[in-house]
Protein backbone atom coordinates (compact mmCIF):
# COMPACT_ATOMS: atom_id res chain seq x y z
CA UNK A 1 0.00 0.00 0.00
CA UNK A 2 1.28 3.45 -0.89
CA UNK A 3 2.24 5.73 1.99
CA UNK A 4 -0.20 8.37 0.69
CA UNK A 5 -3.05 5.83 0.96
CA UNK A 6 -2.01 4.98 4.53
CA UNK A 7 -1.87 8.69 5.39
CA UNK A 8 -5.33 9.23 3.88
CA UNK A 9 -6.55 6.54 6.27
CA UNK A 10 -4.62 8.22 9.10
CA UNK A 11 -6.25 11.60 8.47
CA UNK A 12 -9.67 10.01 7.85
CA UNK A 13 -9.57 7.99 11.06
CA UNK A 14 -8.44 11.10 12.98
CA UNK A 15 -11.50 13.04 11.79
CA UNK A 16 -13.82 10.10 12.46
CA UNK A 17 -12.32 9.53 15.90
CA UNK A 18 -13.02 13.13 16.92
CA UNK A 19 -16.72 12.64 16.16
CA UNK A 20 -17.01 9.15 17.60
CA UNK A 21 -15.05 9.88 20.79
CA UNK A 22 -17.19 12.98 21.31
CA UNK A 23 -20.37 10.89 21.04
CA UNK A 24 -18.82 8.24 23.30
CA UNK A 25 -17.89 10.78 25.99
CA UNK A 26 -21.30 12.44 25.76
CA UNK A 27 -22.91 9.05 26.41
CA UNK A 28 -20.52 8.33 29.29
CA UNK A 29 -20.80 11.47 31.33
CA UNK A 30 -23.15 14.09 29.92
CA UNK A 31 -26.31 12.50 28.53
CA UNK A 32 -26.11 9.65 31.05
CA UNK A 33 -24.68 10.31 34.55
CA UNK A 34 -21.13 8.90 34.81
CA UNK A 35 -21.85 6.51 37.73
CA UNK A 36 -24.79 5.02 35.89
CA UNK A 37 -22.98 4.90 32.54
CA UNK A 38 -20.23 2.60 33.81
CA UNK A 39 -22.46 0.20 35.74
CA UNK A 40 -22.12 -3.37 34.43
CA UNK A 41 -25.73 -3.84 33.40
CA UNK A 42 -25.92 -0.46 31.69
CA UNK A 43 -22.74 -1.23 29.68
CA UNK A 44 -24.19 -4.58 28.61
CA UNK A 45 -27.44 -2.91 27.55
CA UNK A 46 -25.45 -0.51 25.34
CA UNK A 47 -23.81 -3.45 23.56
CA UNK A 48 -27.22 -5.08 23.02
CA UNK A 49 -28.47 -2.07 21.12
CA UNK A 50 -27.47 -2.69 17.49
CA UNK A 51 -26.76 0.97 16.67
CA UNK A 52 -24.66 1.51 19.81
CA UNK A 53 -22.77 -1.75 19.27
CA UNK A 54 -22.06 -0.79 15.66
CA UNK A 55 -20.79 2.63 16.76
CA UNK A 56 -18.54 0.98 19.36
CA UNK A 57 -17.17 -1.38 16.71
CA UNK A 58 -16.43 1.51 14.34
CA UNK A 59 -14.82 3.45 17.22
CA UNK A 60 -12.70 0.41 18.03
CA UNK A 61 -11.45 0.04 14.45
CA UNK A 62 -10.88 3.77 13.92
CA UNK A 63 -8.97 4.34 17.17
CA UNK A 64 -6.85 1.20 16.87
CA UNK A 65 -5.98 1.81 13.21
CA UNK A 66 -5.09 5.45 13.93
CA UNK A 67 -3.13 4.72 17.10
CA UNK A 68 -1.13 1.79 15.78
CA UNK A 69 -0.29 3.64 12.56
CA UNK A 70 0.95 6.52 14.70
CA UNK A 71 3.15 4.06 16.58
CA UNK A 72 4.39 2.72 13.24
CA UNK A 73 5.40 6.23 12.16
CA UNK A 74 7.32 6.77 15.42
CA UNK A 75 9.12 3.44 14.99
CA UNK A 76 10.03 4.25 11.37
CA UNK A 77 11.58 7.54 12.48
CA UNK A 78 13.40 5.83 15.34
CA UNK A 79 15.52 3.51 13.19
CA UNK A 80 16.15 3.26 9.49
CA UNK A 81 16.85 0.20 7.40
CA UNK A 82 14.90 -1.67 4.76
CA UNK A 83 14.59 -4.67 7.10
CA UNK A 84 13.37 -2.56 10.02
CA UNK A 85 10.84 -0.74 7.81
CA UNK A 86 9.46 -4.00 6.41
CA UNK A 87 9.39 -5.61 9.87
CA UNK A 88 7.64 -2.66 11.51
CA UNK A 89 5.04 -2.50 8.72
CA UNK A 90 4.15 -6.17 9.06
CA UNK A 91 4.28 -6.40 12.86
CA UNK A 92 2.12 -3.28 13.30
CA UNK A 93 -0.38 -4.55 10.71
CA UNK A 94 -0.65 -7.94 12.44
CA UNK A 95 -0.90 -6.44 15.95
CA UNK A 96 -3.59 -4.00 14.74
CA UNK A 97 -5.61 -6.82 13.17
CA UNK A 98 -5.19 -8.95 16.32
CA UNK A 99 -6.34 -6.10 18.57
CA UNK A 100 -9.32 -5.33 16.32
CA UNK A 101 -10.24 -9.06 16.27
CA UNK A 102 -10.04 -9.30 20.05
CA UNK A 103 -12.14 -6.15 20.51
CA UNK A 104 -14.66 -7.30 17.90
CA UNK A 105 -14.96 -10.63 19.71
CA UNK A 106 -15.84 -8.73 22.91
CA UNK A 107 -18.42 -6.60 21.07
CA UNK A 108 -20.00 -9.71 19.49
CA UNK A 109 -20.08 -11.65 22.77
CA UNK A 110 -21.68 -8.74 24.63
CA UNK A 111 -24.10 -7.92 21.81
CA UNK A 112 -25.32 -11.49 21.47
CA UNK A 113 -25.93 -11.91 25.19
CA UNK A 114 -23.09 -14.33 25.77
CA UNK A 115 -21.82 -12.13 28.61
CA UNK A 116 -24.14 -11.68 31.54
CA UNK B 1 32.36 50.78 18.96
CA UNK B 2 36.18 50.93 18.54
CA UNK B 3 38.12 49.78 21.59
CA UNK B 4 35.43 47.34 22.63
CA UNK B 5 35.93 43.63 22.45
CA UNK B 6 33.74 40.80 21.35
CA UNK B 7 34.07 37.39 22.98
CA UNK B 8 33.79 34.51 20.52
CA UNK B 9 33.12 31.08 22.02
CA UNK B 10 33.93 28.66 19.22
CA UNK B 11 33.27 24.94 19.40
CA UNK B 12 36.44 23.10 18.40
CA UNK B 13 36.52 19.45 17.46
CA UNK B 14 38.77 17.24 15.40
CA UNK B 15 37.07 13.81 15.26
CA UNK B 16 40.31 12.17 14.12
CA UNK B 17 42.11 12.94 17.39
CA UNK B 18 39.45 14.01 19.92
CA UNK B 19 36.58 12.16 21.54
CA UNK B 20 34.32 15.10 22.17
CA UNK B 21 34.08 18.79 21.24
CA UNK B 22 35.33 21.58 23.51
CA UNK B 23 34.86 25.34 23.45
CA UNK B 24 37.64 27.90 23.06
CA UNK B 25 37.29 31.60 23.74
CA UNK B 26 38.74 34.38 21.55
CA UNK B 27 38.69 38.13 22.12
CA UNK B 28 38.11 40.05 18.88
CA UNK B 29 38.10 43.86 18.51
CA UNK B 30 34.58 45.00 17.69
CA UNK B 31 34.02 47.21 14.64
CA UNK B 32 30.98 48.92 13.16
CA UNK B 33 29.18 46.77 10.61
CA UNK B 34 31.08 43.65 11.68
CA UNK B 35 29.53 40.34 10.75
CA UNK B 36 30.07 37.09 12.60
CA UNK B 37 32.10 35.91 9.60
CA UNK B 38 34.35 39.01 9.89
CA UNK B 39 34.92 38.15 13.56
CA UNK B 40 35.69 34.52 12.73
CA UNK B 41 38.12 35.50 9.96
CA UNK B 42 39.85 37.90 12.37
CA UNK B 43 40.19 35.13 14.96
CA UNK B 44 41.54 32.73 12.33
CA UNK B 45 43.97 35.23 10.78
CA UNK B 46 45.27 36.92 13.93
CA UNK B 47 44.77 34.54 16.85
CA UNK B 48 44.46 30.87 15.89
CA UNK B 49 45.14 29.70 12.33
CA UNK B 50 43.81 26.28 13.25
CA UNK B 51 40.14 27.30 13.38
CA UNK B 52 38.39 25.43 10.56
CA UNK B 53 35.48 27.16 8.86
CA UNK B 54 33.98 27.22 5.39
CA UNK B 55 33.10 30.43 3.58
CA UNK B 56 33.24 31.92 0.11
CA UNK B 57 31.13 34.76 -1.26
CA UNK B 58 30.59 36.75 1.98
CA UNK B 59 27.23 38.02 0.61
CA UNK B 60 24.69 35.29 1.44
CA UNK B 61 24.77 33.89 -2.09
CA UNK B 62 26.88 30.75 -1.89
CA UNK B 63 25.51 29.23 1.32
CA UNK B 64 28.93 28.05 2.51
CA UNK B 65 29.09 29.65 5.96
CA UNK B 66 26.06 28.03 7.62
CA UNK B 67 26.63 27.49 11.33
CA UNK B 68 24.86 27.71 14.66
CA UNK B 69 25.24 31.20 16.09
CA UNK B 70 23.96 31.69 19.62
CA UNK B 71 21.97 28.48 19.23
CA UNK B 72 20.26 29.36 15.94
CA UNK B 73 21.30 28.17 12.47
CA UNK B 74 22.38 31.21 10.45
CA UNK B 75 24.77 32.31 7.72
CA UNK B 76 27.78 33.89 9.43
CA UNK B 77 28.29 36.33 6.55
CA UNK B 78 24.88 37.94 6.84
CA UNK B 79 24.63 37.94 10.63
CA UNK B 80 25.55 41.34 12.01
CA UNK B 81 27.21 41.15 15.41
CA UNK B 82 25.17 44.17 16.53
CA UNK B 83 21.91 42.33 15.72
CA UNK B 84 22.78 39.62 18.22
CA UNK B 85 22.77 42.17 21.08
CA UNK B 86 25.37 40.28 23.03
CA UNK B 87 29.05 40.81 23.75
CA UNK B 88 29.58 37.05 23.75
CA UNK B 89 28.79 34.95 20.70
CA UNK B 90 28.72 31.17 20.79
CA UNK B 91 29.43 29.51 17.46
CA UNK B 92 28.90 25.81 16.78
CA UNK B 93 28.69 23.68 13.65
CA UNK B 94 25.27 22.97 12.15
CA UNK B 95 23.29 20.14 13.74
CA UNK B 96 22.24 16.99 11.87
CA UNK B 97 25.49 16.74 9.89
CA UNK B 98 28.73 14.90 10.74
CA UNK B 99 31.51 17.26 11.81
CA UNK B 100 34.60 17.28 9.58
CA UNK B 101 36.44 19.71 11.88
CA UNK B 102 35.44 22.62 14.12
CA UNK B 103 32.70 24.52 12.20
CA UNK B 104 32.98 22.52 8.98
CA UNK B 105 30.35 19.83 8.49
CA UNK B 106 30.06 17.09 5.89
CA UNK B 107 27.23 18.00 3.49
CA UNK B 108 27.57 14.86 1.36
CA UNK B 109 24.23 13.38 2.49
CA UNK B 110 22.52 16.77 2.01
CA UNK B 111 23.61 17.06 -1.62
CA UNK B 112 22.92 13.37 -2.30
CA UNK B 113 19.34 13.87 -1.14
CA UNK B 114 19.04 16.94 -3.33
CA UNK B 115 20.35 14.98 -6.33
CA UNK B 116 18.01 12.07 -5.56
CA UNK B 117 14.85 14.12 -6.17
CA UNK B 118 15.85 14.73 -9.80
CA UNK B 119 16.35 18.51 -9.57
CA UNK B 120 16.02 19.22 -13.27
CA UNK B 121 13.27 19.71 -15.83
CA UNK B 122 12.12 16.45 -17.35
CA UNK B 123 10.61 16.66 -20.82
CA UNK B 124 9.12 13.55 -22.35
CA UNK B 125 7.44 14.90 -25.45
CA UNK B 126 10.52 16.68 -26.79
CA UNK B 127 13.62 15.24 -25.08
CA UNK B 128 15.93 16.46 -27.85
CA UNK B 129 14.91 20.01 -27.03
CA UNK B 130 16.86 19.75 -23.79
CA UNK B 131 20.12 19.03 -25.62
CA UNK B 132 19.56 21.23 -28.65
CA UNK B 133 17.17 24.05 -27.76
CA UNK B 134 15.25 25.50 -30.68
CA UNK B 135 12.95 27.85 -28.80
CA UNK B 136 11.72 29.02 -25.43
CA UNK B 137 9.24 27.56 -22.98
CA UNK B 138 6.84 30.33 -22.11
CA UNK B 139 5.05 30.50 -18.78
CA UNK B 140 2.46 32.89 -17.46
CA UNK B 141 3.51 35.16 -14.58
CA UNK B 142 1.06 33.22 -12.38
CA UNK B 143 2.71 29.90 -13.24
CA UNK B 144 6.11 31.34 -12.38
CA UNK B 145 4.82 32.92 -9.19
CA UNK B 146 3.55 29.54 -7.96
CA UNK B 147 7.08 28.20 -7.46
CA UNK B 148 9.56 31.04 -7.93
CA UNK B 149 10.35 31.49 -4.22
CA UNK B 150 11.73 27.93 -4.10
CA UNK B 151 14.24 28.75 -6.82
CA UNK B 152 15.92 31.18 -4.39
CA UNK B 153 17.30 28.23 -2.36
CA UNK B 154 21.10 28.46 -2.04
CA UNK B 155 21.51 24.96 -0.55
CA UNK B 156 23.17 26.19 2.63
CA UNK B 157 21.72 23.34 4.71
CA UNK B 158 20.33 25.56 7.50
CA UNK B 159 16.81 24.19 7.02
CA UNK B 160 17.92 20.58 7.32
CA UNK B 161 20.08 21.37 10.34
CA UNK B 162 17.05 22.78 12.16
CA UNK B 163 14.60 20.03 11.12
CA UNK B 164 13.52 17.73 13.98
CA UNK B 165 12.67 14.88 11.58
CA UNK B 166 16.07 15.11 9.90
CA UNK B 167 17.70 14.73 13.32
CA UNK B 168 16.06 11.34 13.87
CA UNK B 169 15.31 9.91 10.42
CA UNK B 170 18.47 9.61 8.31
CA UNK B 171 16.43 8.60 5.25
CA UNK B 172 14.15 11.64 5.38
CA UNK B 173 15.01 13.81 2.34
CA UNK B 174 14.83 16.98 4.43
CA UNK B 175 13.07 20.29 3.81
CA UNK B 176 15.45 21.48 1.11
CA UNK B 177 15.03 18.44 -1.13
CA UNK B 178 11.26 18.22 -0.58
CA UNK B 179 10.72 21.90 -1.31
CA UNK B 180 12.78 21.50 -4.49
CA UNK B 181 10.65 18.51 -5.47
CA UNK B 182 7.60 20.73 -5.15
CA UNK B 183 9.36 23.43 -7.20
CA UNK B 184 9.90 21.03 -10.14
CA UNK B 185 6.50 19.36 -9.81
CA UNK B 186 4.83 22.76 -9.91
CA UNK B 187 6.92 23.96 -12.85
CA UNK B 188 4.66 24.03 -15.92
CA UNK B 189 7.58 22.91 -18.10
CA UNK B 190 8.21 19.68 -16.18
CA UNK B 191 6.61 16.42 -17.31
CA UNK B 192 7.97 13.94 -14.75
CA UNK B 193 4.63 13.82 -12.88
CA UNK B 194 4.15 10.40 -11.28
CA UNK B 195 7.90 9.71 -11.25
CA UNK B 196 8.35 12.67 -8.90
CA UNK B 197 5.56 11.45 -6.65
CA UNK B 198 7.18 7.99 -6.42
CA UNK B 199 10.33 9.64 -5.04
CA UNK B 200 8.55 11.26 -2.09
CA UNK B 201 5.49 9.07 -1.48
CA UNK B 202 7.44 6.58 0.66
CA UNK B 203 7.75 5.54 4.30
CA UNK B 204 10.55 8.05 4.85
CA UNK B 205 9.32 10.64 2.37
CA UNK B 206 7.14 13.71 2.45
CA UNK B 207 4.70 12.32 5.05
CA UNK B 208 7.34 12.31 7.75
CA UNK B 209 7.30 16.12 7.88
CA UNK B 210 5.43 17.05 11.06
CA UNK B 211 5.27 20.72 10.17
CA UNK B 212 7.48 22.08 12.95
CA UNK B 213 8.20 24.96 10.57
CA UNK B 214 11.78 25.53 11.79
CA UNK B 215 13.08 25.20 8.21
CA UNK B 216 11.14 28.28 7.13
CA UNK B 217 12.07 30.18 10.29
CA UNK B 218 15.83 29.83 9.67
CA UNK B 219 15.98 30.16 5.87
CA UNK B 220 18.32 33.11 5.09
CA UNK B 221 16.73 33.67 1.67
CA UNK B 222 13.13 33.94 2.86
CA UNK B 223 12.11 30.66 1.24
CA UNK B 224 9.27 28.81 2.96
CA UNK B 225 10.17 25.11 2.65
CA UNK B 226 7.47 24.13 5.14
CA UNK B 227 4.86 25.61 2.79
CA UNK B 228 6.40 23.77 -0.17
CA UNK B 229 6.22 20.48 1.72
CA UNK B 230 2.56 20.97 2.65
CA UNK B 231 1.73 21.86 -0.97
CA UNK B 232 3.68 18.80 -2.10
CA UNK B 233 1.57 16.65 0.24
CA UNK B 234 -1.55 18.16 -1.33
CA UNK B 235 -0.23 17.37 -4.81
CA UNK B 236 0.51 13.76 -3.84
CA UNK B 237 -2.85 13.30 -2.14
CA UNK B 238 -4.77 14.78 -5.08
CA UNK B 239 -2.82 13.08 -7.86
CA UNK B 240 -3.01 9.69 -6.16
CA UNK B 241 -6.71 9.92 -5.34
CA UNK B 242 -8.57 7.16 -7.24
CA UNK B 243 -11.55 9.48 -7.78
CA UNK B 244 -9.36 12.20 -9.27
CA UNK B 245 -7.53 9.68 -11.50
CA UNK B 246 -10.84 8.30 -12.80
CA UNK B 247 -12.09 11.81 -13.52
CA UNK B 248 -8.82 12.67 -15.24
CA UNK B 249 -9.12 9.59 -17.45
CA UNK B 250 -12.72 10.43 -18.31
CA UNK B 251 -12.42 14.15 -18.91
CA UNK B 252 -8.73 14.58 -19.69
CA UNK B 253 -8.33 16.96 -16.73
CA UNK B 254 -4.71 17.42 -15.71
CA UNK B 255 -3.34 15.69 -12.63
CA UNK B 256 -0.19 17.81 -12.71
CA UNK B 257 0.53 21.41 -13.69
CA UNK B 258 1.87 19.98 -16.95
CA UNK B 259 2.12 18.22 -19.50
CA UNK B 260 1.61 21.16 -21.78
CA UNK B 261 3.63 20.86 -24.95
CA UNK B 262 2.22 24.10 -26.31
CA UNK B 263 4.65 25.98 -24.05
CA UNK B 264 7.47 25.66 -26.54
CA UNK B 265 7.58 28.66 -28.82
CA UNK B 266 10.06 28.93 -31.65
CA UNK B 267 11.24 32.23 -33.10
Amino acid sequence: MRESTIMQLQYGTAILAIGLVTVHLLMQGVLVPYGEAISFQRVLSVYRNVVDAALLEVLLIVVLAHGFNGLRIILLEWRQSARWTRGVNWVVLLVTLAAISYGTRTVILAATGQVS
Amino acid sequence: MDGRELALRIQRFDPSIEERPHVERYAVPLKDGMTVLDALIYAKDRIDHGIALRFSCRMASCGSCGMKINGRPRLACETQVSDLRSSTITIQPMDNFPIVRDLVVDLESFFSKHAAISPRLVRKGDPDEQDSPSGEYLMTPQELESFVQFTYCIKCGLCSSSCPTSSTDALFPGPQALAQEYRYLQDARDEAGDERLDLVDTEHGVWRCHFAGTCSAVCPKGVDPALGIQLLKRHVMAARSPLRRRKSKRTGARLFPNPNKDLLTRP
